[in-house]
């Protein structure tokens, strides 16, 4: 049955990358912001679950509800103290701010709370094993997948049929235009954010998940999995970027398996080569967007 | 008008960078015999890091590209030319798995320098080409995972670097009018670059890619060549860097250190060498006297607990304000004029710069 | 209703607009002409806030709404239908015109209204659940009118809509205008088909490389017209078309 451990392995994986790279598309496709912070929305969800589980008896159910919420109001209060002043003057200061929102973030953590990792209390389920069709799998596995069809659902609605989501569409596709028909340019992105930091918390949750525990540099692997995913997948298209997630999961697992012992610290620098050669053949990703802008010759 | 132009007027048109220059290198002598030992040391890193900046503007700051590979290209210069300079005796203790066809290398010092700058210079050629295709947010993150293959490359491959543990052993080379040095010429050579043709051209890519192309300016090949002399400068600069601080590791060559290069050349300004120069001084300032706060903090028992991350947390509000203040930097796009030479110039160069 | 006063605009170094002062009635058909570069869309979209005036005031409805955002211009009763269209090409026809009504959703209003553009433009209701992006030129150009009218717009600007459309079309478009003037909708039409625009407007503007050249009815125009046709290039017999 490793076959079968394989394919669910990888679609627990895929649907973790699936909501990581969504969480960052949000953002870009309506800013055109490479957001290097968005790692840290994860880390803040990860250190709200640490400290609610550490100094407080709140039941497990609440901690996870209150650290999505934190790391969804980071994500807003990111946009609204630092891009929102920078951002219609000037990419490449709004991109430099992203990183300054990253270093800050996670330094603030470094003096706060501490350089060294911080065990994370977790309801029981994270470390239980169930059978499927045979297969013995951690139920981990299982709720990713499980959480990560509930969310694309949902957001699939949202965005299909709710006047805010088709807005949200409406400003990745022409923001100008968006904002002369009396949608709010602040409203779109301040909720763009929010989702994006959603997405953030909920993917904290399962990352946290795997190691029980939480450090201040636990943001940075996120963030590279969602670049990656969403320049495979396309960073104008919302469904690209699911799509790449689950390739970069599927990538992933495959590199793991056949590599040879010596050359696995090696996979990081493969799998961006991949992504680099896969760039250069295909700059607008699997899916192609609205938006055509990415080479120049 | 470029004929009427005597020699020296030319030199006053560009007497910012001459001037820039000038006071760099007579800082070095006046500090020299002047101030205290720390002092030296922080305005040596100083010129250091000044150079490093520099170069980073040539090709950043006239391309409009934000590059983050940059670091890794010091991080090749400073190995390429500590490998050549160190002697086989030290290499064979301080790097335990080295290829023997390495260890047997030495030059002198300087031609290893050099070679170092070549080194990066070659790595950036061959890799180049295609990057230079990308703009955009893919261009952003594509140079972005190539600095990240660079570093899994310096961390893994144990045989050339040491892997993550340290390279030591390497000799002091670089004192206080070396690193001066060093940062006036390359100031100087900045300064005419970004003048140059090639300068030129790529600036016009930089404004308006398609106005650019339809004048017939190569865009991928005029990002290609700015981006391997950035990268020559950036592998000089790394074994210059190398040759001051004698030990290092690739952790040296990452995200950090490309954040500080990044931030003195946008909080100064990207597009000017006075913005690239202002930007270096207020970050080492700012980082300095942080440091002492921060060592003092420590090692006084003022508090009980240890203090990290104070001088970067500090470093990144202190950017981000600058940033909401002036995104485009202190200094601006346009080169800084000092109000005394070069006044008759102005109105010309304004009026290129306000079409710019 | 609106009143532009000493308006100056640029794109960075460049001025588009040179001190402009026109104003619309309410129920009025300005007609704003000039050639390209004259500053014919700078005005509209200084007027519409997606481009901030150097300077000038512009006042609609007795407030003034310079330099406010486009989605708050849009509040005060607005509507343009920006040059190109600029149909939401990923959303489908449905959705682009509940965006239109975003600003003022009314659930049973807008089933009227609705109703109403399907009868103003029949073609909608065929494609209502098409994307955007799959509707001929022509289909988008009604769209785009379609939708900038969900929001009940008190002034309704449109910039360049004949452009690129085929002859039957343009009748098409032009009559659609007419029909909308009949309705009572104050318009301010640029046009660069500038003999179909003057016989509809009730007063003309022309500009030129951003200064006011001449302000006052289509007859005055004539008029002068028949002295000025050698600078404007016409034919001199009346036709002065595209070249003006």
């Amino acid at each position: 049955m490793i076959f079968g451990e394989f394919v669910i392995n990888t679609l627990s994986l895929g649907s973790l990358y699936a909501l990581v790279a969504l969480g960052l598309v949000f953002v870009y496709g309506i800013l055109k912001l490479v957001n290097f912070a968005y790692g840290e929305y994860v880390m803040v969800a990860g250190y709200s679950m640490y400290i609610l589980g550490a100094f407080t008896p709140v039941p497990w159910w609440v901690t996870m509800i209150v650290a999505v919420a934190m790391a969804a109001l980071t994500s807003y209060l990111t946009e609204l103290v630092a891009f929102r002043r920078v951002r219609q003057k000037s990419d490449n200061a709004a991109l430099v701010t992203s990183f300054a929102v990253m270093v800050l973030l996670q330094n603030a953590v470094l003096l706060f709370v501490s350089p060294r990792a911080r065990a994370v209390k977790l309801p029981s389920a994270f470390s239980e094993s169930i059978t499927i069709l045979g297969v013995v799998t951690p139920l981990r596995n299982v709720l990713t997948i499980a959480t990560t069809l509930v969310l694309l659902l949902g957001l699939t609605l949202l965005m299909k049929y709710t006047v805010l989501g088709i807005a949200m569409r409406a400003a990745a596709d022409k923001f100008t235009t968006t904002r002369l028909m009396g949608v709010q340019a602040n409203l779109v992105i301040s909720f763009a954010f929010i989702i994006s930091g959603f997405l953030a918390g909920v993917v904290s949750i399962f990352w946290v998940g795997r190691s029980a525990s939480v450090d201040p540099l636990i943001g940075f692997t996120p963030l590279l999995i969602a670049f990656i995913a969403t320049v495979i997948g396309g960073m104008n298209s919302l469904v690209g970027a699911v799509a790449g997630g689950y390739v970069y999961g599927l990538l992933f697992n495959i590199l793991s398996i056949t590599l040879p012992a010596s050359m696995i610290s090696y996979r990081d620098a493969f799998m961006f080569m991949i992504v680099i050669l896969f760039l250069l053949l295909r700059p607008e990703g699997m899916i192609k967007g609205n938006y055509t802008e990415e080479r120049v010759g | 008008m470029s004929l009427l132009q005597s020699p020296l007027s030319r030199m006053a048109k560009h007497s910012t960078a001459w001037i820039l220059a000038a006071v760099l290198v007579v800082g070095a002598f006046v500090l020299n015999m002047a101030a205290s030992g720390v002092i030296v040391d922080i305005y040596t890193y100083f010129c250091i890091n000044l150079m490093l900046v520099l170069g980073l503007q040539i090709f950043m700051g006239n391309s409009g590209i934000l590059n983050w590979t940059y670091v890794g290209f010091v991080g090749i210069g400073a190995y390429a030319s500590s490998i050549l300079s160190t002697s086989p005796a030290v290499k064979e203790m301080a790097v335990a798995n080295m290829y023997p066809s390495l260890v047997e290398l030495q030059t002198p010092i300087i031609p290893a320098l050099i070679i170092g700058g070549l080194v990066a210079a070659a790595v950036a050629a061959a890799i180049a080409w295609p990057l230079m295709r990308l703009s955009n947010a893919v261009g952003v993150i594509t140079l972005f995972a190539t600095l990240i293959v660079i570093h899994v490359l310096m961390t893994q491959w144990d045989n050339v670097t040491n892997g993550p543990r340290t390279f030591f052993g390497v000799e002091y080379y670089t004192t206080i009018f070396i690193a001066a040095g060093a940062a006036a010429v390359t100031l100087v050579a900045a300064y005419y670059f970004r003048e140059s043709s090639l300068g030129l051209r790529v600036r016009a890519s930089r404004d308006d890619r398609f106005a650019a192309m339809a004048c017939g300016v190569s865009v991928v090949g005029v990002r290609y060549y700015t981006f391997i002399l950035s990268s020559f400068v950036a592998g000089l600069g790394g074994g210059i860097w190398a040759h001051y601080i004698t030990s290092f590791s690739p952790k040296s060559f990452y995200m950090a250190e490309a954040f500080v290069l990044i931030t003195m050349l946008v909080i100064g300004g990207a597009g000017s060498i006075s913005g690239a120069t202002i930007g270096a001084v207020i970050v080492t300032v700012m980082r300095e006297s942080l440091r002492q706060i921060e060592g003092f903090l420590n090692n006084s028992g003022v508090i009980d607990f240890q203090v990290y991350g104070l001088t970067e947390l500090t470093v990144a509000i202190l950017m981000i304000i600058i940033l909401i203040w002036r995104p485009e930097g202190i200094v601006g796009g346009q080169e800084l004029r000092l109000p005394f030479v070069g006044s008759k110039h102005r109105s010309a160069e304004s009026a290129d710069e306000a079409s710019s | 209703m609106l009143t532009i006063k000493d308006l100056n605009a640029s794109y960075g170094a460049i001025t588009a607009l040179h001190g402009l002062s026109l104003e619309v009635e309410e129920g009025e058909l300005v007609a704003l002409l000039g050639t390209n570069g004259a500053g014919k869309s700078t005005t509209l979209k200084s007027i519409c806030g997606v481009l901030k005036p150097t300077s000038g005031t512009v006042t609609f409805l007795g407030e003034e709404i310079t330099g406010k955002t486009p989605e708050a211009i849009l509040r005060k009763g607005i509507s343009l239908v920006p040059e190109g269209r600029e149909i939401f090409t990923s959303l489908t026809v449905s959705e682009n015109l509940r965006l239109g009504a975003f600003s003022s959703y009314n659930k049973k209003r807008y089933q009227a209204d609705l109703e109403e553009m399907f009868e103003l433009f029949p073609i909608l209701k065929d494609r209502f659940n098409q994307p955007g992006g799959l509707l001929s030129g022509g289909e988008q150009q009604q769209l785009a009118i379609a939708r900038a009218l969900m929001s009940h717009p008190k002034l309704l600007m449109l910039d360049e809509p004949s452009l690129g459309l085929s002859p039957t079309l343009v009748n098409q478009i032009f009559d659609l205008i007419a029909k909308l003037r009949e309705r009572g909708t104050t318009i301010l039409l640029v046009e660069q088909n500038a003999e179909r625009a003057v016989h509809l407007a009730d007063r003309v503007y022309v500009l030129n490389t951003g200064n006011l050249e001449f302000a006052g009815t289509p007859d005055q125009l004539e008029k002068e017209l028949d002295i000025a046709d050698v600078y404007f290039g016409g034919d001199g017999e009346g036709h002065h078309e595209v070249t003006l």
